[in-house]
């Protein structure tokens, strides 16, 4: 059943390009869309894991009929091993994070085609053609391909932005692509490098290349490499320098879309992470940058995020900060650590899915996101408060929920790493991020209402609620059997290790 | 004048007149907050440094220290830094890419 | 005395991107910005096509006749050149996003400078 790999890319292009066709037949397209978007996390749960080798170019070696023919110059060297077709690589892992994406992606669909006016038209099309992307980038084995599809998706994420109306959102994402088209491009010039020494872009083989003495590892220009790759991927995560572009960003989009664009983050994030730490764990250097980036991530998002004033800047801050959590499980090193950074990724993209959304409704009825200008929702909509506060307790680590089970194991790797001052860091801003967000619940839902608070909307859609309580009861499986999860990540955690422990 | 007041001042003199925003009770306590997580959290990230020197790390905590004591409200000027403007961004990018390739290409080479 | 045509393009390359970056952080107008950022992209172009380049080699067309081994000897690489054509279609596409976002922006502002419509 290889053949559902290539489909799990395919199904949300199709849906991108066909949905609109059906302009106008509201109905019939949101019909079409939940299903589609149902197929979504269904698939990853049904595919066998495999290689998909795009136009069948298997390997030489794993084709007798075609090397029998050809020279020992090809069939005699490492060309025998080499991957000539664009390969998909599809493990445990990646099912997780293909599922996480698709449910996000579901719960997101689900709920922006009852709170926007319109079904079909650009921003479903974006979001579709994101979520594709991402897809692709989690599947991909070809660097070359991760760029093309990295380049996607930040469009898709301007696409999001520029569709929202909310005030401003043209100006930042025109910033978004300023900064953008230096970084990518520079992501690029990296993966020229690595081609120009090892000849080679597929990652499998670049690494073949450097361990078999194909390749000098301790080349210079390799190392250019590392750094221009590192840059591409503090640029497709937001990262310090690129935290404030990034949360201005999710400030400009609607909550669902927001919702959409931090779970791009996230796993672009581990994409990349996880390619930075295959090719260059070598490089002891590597990993301490990672460290180093996710402590100033954590410590600049979580500080930034208590001192804004707009609900919607102050999630987006703290998403930028719980990204450092996951860059220290896996700036660590050890399988441990990196399948507690794993893990803390899946459960951060749908935690901060589950606040925006839930935060999402408030925007909903007041069109208003500054906190000095709301209060009193709470009378309103019990059941939401309620769901939002459960949110925030995800999101600081509260038992029983999902994130207490990554956070508990990324201070247990850090303690058994030798680093327990990491520990301590992840403690205190655990407790900022928890304060941060009880100062949002404060200002939105429990403070008296004011006055001139008009309510544009007064009921939320039934669609939302349902999103919200799949979130809830997603975080509190997670949280009660977190080894169900674990066991997937774990072998692609063991196989990058070779830490700097 | 009591401490209170003294924070808010202090508070209101690094954002400028220019900022009309009020400086409510929830803002000067959410600043404060994020004056102390920033300054503990560097100092305890300062700690990892006896990796390298046990000598080392003494003395750059000291030295952080001093230098945040004598510049103590940090979070406002931080704020102020990391704003929306175009020119800030690029030069936090331009630095990042700068200080980037400086440590994987000298670091790797010369360790 | 000759300069290597490699050598040569790869400066080039380097000199479009410092000039691209130059521009892209340090004009105001907005239109002269985004032409420094299509040095950026043209001048990583040019790095990947002059990786590709092989003195005296050959279009990596496998034509009846040929040696396998010659043929596998002297061939360009073709890669680069694959890598190039999409990386192009990427550059334009983002070049296009960015403009519209630019005439969507005059019109509500009627400026085209960076200071005053991406100020803070």
């Amino acid at each position: 059943m290889n053949l559902l790999i290539p489909l799990m890319v395919i199904v949300p292009i199709l849906c991108a390009l066909f949905l609109n066709l059906l302009h106008k037949k509201d109905r019939t397209i949101k019909t079409i869309a939940i299903i589609l978007a149902l197929i979504l996390p269904a698939l990853p749960i049904l595919a066998n894991y495999g290689l998909h080798y795009f136009g069948g170019y298997a390997p030489l070696i794993e084709n007798p009929t075609l090397s029998s023919n050809l020279p020992s110059l090809i069939t005699g060297t490492a060309l025998n091993t080499f991957h000539p077709a664009i390969t998909y690589s599809f493990q445990g892992a990646q099912k997780i994070f293909i599922f996480i994406l698709g449910l996000v992606g579901l719960l997101v669909v689900f709920t922006s085609l009852y709170e926007t006016r319109r079904p079909s038209g650009v921003y479903g099309y974006m979001m579709f053609m994101g979520i594709a992307a991402l897809t692709a980038i989690l599947l991909t084995d070809d660097i070359f391909n991760l760029y093309v599809f990295f380049e996607i998706a930040a469009l898709a994420t301007v696409g999001i932005v520029l569709v929202s109306n909310v005030k401003g959102n043209y100006e930042t994402a025109l910033k978004y692509m300023i900064l953008g088209s230096i970084a990518a491009p520079l992501l690029l010039l990296g993966i020229a490098l690595l081609l120009g020494v090892t000849g080679n872009v597929n990652i499998t083989d670049i690494i073949y290349s450097l361990k078999n003495g194909l390749v000098n590892p301790q080349n210079p220009v390799l190392l250019m490499a590392c750094g221009l790759i590192v840059f591409g991927w503090l640029y497709g995560s937001g990262l310090p320098p690129f935290h404030t572009i990034k949360s201005a960003i999710y400030s400009k989009a609607l909550p669902s879309g927001a919702a959409l664009i931090q779970a791009f983050s996230v796993f672009t994030f581990i994409a990349l992470g996880i390619i930075i730490l295959r090719i260059f764990s070598y490089l002891p250097f590597s990993q301490w940058v990672i460290l180093g980036v996710s402590l100033l991530a954590m410590i600049l998002g979580i500080t930034m995020a208590i001192v804004q004033t707009d609900i919607k800047r102050m999630i987006g801050y703290l998403a930028v900060g719980e990204l450092g959590y996951i860059g220290i499980g896996l700036g660590l090193g050890t399988a441990f650590g990196i399948t507690a950074g794993l893990f803390q990724a899946v459960n951060e993209a749908i935690i901060t899915a589950f606040l925006f959304i839930g935060f999402g409704t408030v925007l909903y009825q007041t069109r208003i996101s500054d906190t000095r200008k709301l209060g009193g929702m709470m009378a309103r909509n019990p059941l939401v408060a309620l769901l939002v506060l459960l949110a925030g307790f995800a999101m600081a680590g509260v038992p029983p929920l999902n994130a207490f089970q990554s956070k508990l194991m990324l201070i247990q790797a850090s303690i058994n790493a030798g680093f327990p001052e990491l520990g301590v860091i992840m403690i205190l801003l655990s407790i900022v991020t928890f304060m941060t967000f009880m100062k949002a619940f404060h200002a939105v839902f429990l403070r008296p209402k004011p006055a001139d608070l008009e309510l544009k909307n007064e009921n939320i859609p039934k669609a939302t609620i349902v999103a919200l309580v799949v979130f809830l009861v997603v975080c509190l499986v997670f949280g009660l059997f977190p080894q169900v999860i674990t066991s997937y990540l774990q072998p692609l955690a063991t196989s990058l290790t070779g830490g700097i422990v | 004048m009591n401490l209170y007041d003294l924070i808010v001042k202090k508070i209101k003199d690094i954002q400028g007149a220019g900022d009309d925003s009020a400086i409510t009770n929830m803002s000067t306590s959410s600043m404060l907050t994020a004056e102390i997580t920033l300054i503990s959290s560097i100092l305890v990230a300062l700690i990892m440094l006896r990796m390298v020197s046990k000598i080392l790390m003494i003395v750059a905590v000291l030295v952080v220290l001093l230098a945040v004591l004598v510049a103590m409200p940090l979070m406002p000027r931080f704020k102020k830094e990391q704003n929306d403007s175009m020119d800030s961004m690029l030069f936090y990018v331009m630095l990042a890419l700068a200080i980037v390739i400086t440590l994987f290409y000298w670091g790797n080479l010369n360790v | 005395m000759v300069i290597d045509v490699q050598i040569a393009s790869l400066f080039t390359a380097v000199a479009l991107i410092i000039i691209g970056i130059f521009a892209a952080a340090f004009l105001d107008n907005l239109i002269k910005k985004v032409i420094g950022l299509a040095f950026i992209g043209d001048g990583v172009n040019l790095f990947l096509i002059a990786m590709g380049y092989k003195p005296g080699g050959i279009v990596y067309i496998y034509l009846p006749g040929m040696a396998a081994e010659w043929f596998s000897q002297n061939a360009a690489y073709p890669l680069p050149f694959a890598m190039v054509l999409t990386s192009i279609v990427i550059g334009a596409s983002t070049m296009a996003v960015m403009l519209g976002i630019i005439i969507v922006l005059y019109k509500k502002r009627e400026s085209l400078s960076a200071k005053e419509i991406l100020g803070e």
